[in-house]
């Protein structure tokens, strides 16, 4: 690689933007979420075989083990419910954070006169999708602006 | 058994989402961005309830929510916008489009299904 290429800014701002393109591929489809799932489907599955052995047991003390089990069962399974539906919020948010990113760094990297000129927080500011970015967003620049 | 139709672009929250109003007893649909949710409806779906995302690739919700308000079968049918959005533009511009309500992320399963009873038709 050439000199001239490697000290080219927009050349490192592509990469960067590859770079977390890469990852951003990689929140929708996590082993954290694949093992919740696949938790909470095997545990509705043990509460049905559990509801079934009801039938066919006599014996009181199993009879209220098999009750308790299966109240900790449920309990378990909304836990997991909430967990899950909150860190796909998370990945939800971690994801627009990263397009955003991705956005910005391709275009910075697509430019051919001066950064400056052509990329600026007002630009940013476009391509907010929550409040939470334009909160970050504000954040940044106050603390320019004191 | 009331059917919802779900419409996001992200595979986990479509799967979260659908996870928790299955529990409930809801049937799920889904749609994976406002064009696929058209579609779901243009196939003969009569959802209950619509959920749907705002910031989606092909058709963003405020397009798919004027579309769903141009087809008879939708037109009356509440939606719900479930989204990282909090700012009063966009919510504006949502209930403009034929939103019925708004639900803001972070969100907990049980606001959700509260939302979701509340504008269930024959609840």
């Amino acid at each position: 690689m050439s000199a001239a290429l490697q000290n080219d800014d927009r050349v490192v701002f592509a990469i960067l933007a590859e770079q977390v393109s890469a990852m951003r591929e990689r929140m929708d489809a996590s082993t954290t979420f694949d093992l919740l799932w696949r938790t909470s489907t095997l545990l509705s599955w043990l509460s049905g075989l559990l509801g079934e052995l009801s039938r066919s047991n006599s014996n009181p003390v199993l009879e209220k083990e098999r009750i308790e089990a299966v109240a900790e069962i449920g309990q378990i399974r909304k836990s997991l419910d909430e967990l899950f539906f909150f860190q796909a919020q998370r990945s939800d948010f971690a994801r627009q954070v990263a397009d955003c990113v991705v956005i910005s760094l391709g275009r910075i990297a697509a430019e051919k006169a001066p950064l400056k000129t052509n990329f600026s927080t007002h630009d940013l500011e476009g391509l907010y999708v929550s409040s939470e970015q334009r909160d970050i967003h504000n954040a940044v620049v106050n603390k320019y602006l004191k | 058994m009331a059917v919802i139709l779900v419409v996001d672009d992200s595979a986990t929250m479509v799967m979260s989402l659908s996870h928790i109003l299955k529990g409930a007893g809801y049937e799920v649909e889904t749609g994976m961005n406002g064009r696929e949710g058209i579609n779901k409806l243009g196939e003969g779906i009569k959802p209950s309830v619509i959920l749907t995302d705002l910031n989606m690739p092909e058709l963003d919700g405020i397009g798919f929510i004027k579309e769903a308000r141009r087809i008879p079968a939708t037109r009356f049918t509440p939606i719900i916008v479930l989204t990282t959005e909090s700012g009063g533009r966009k919510r504006d511009e949502a209930r403009a489009a034929g939103a019925s309500g708004w639900l803001t992320k972070p969100a907990e399963p049980n606001q959700l299904l509260s939302v979701v009873k509340q504008l269930m038709p024959n609840k």
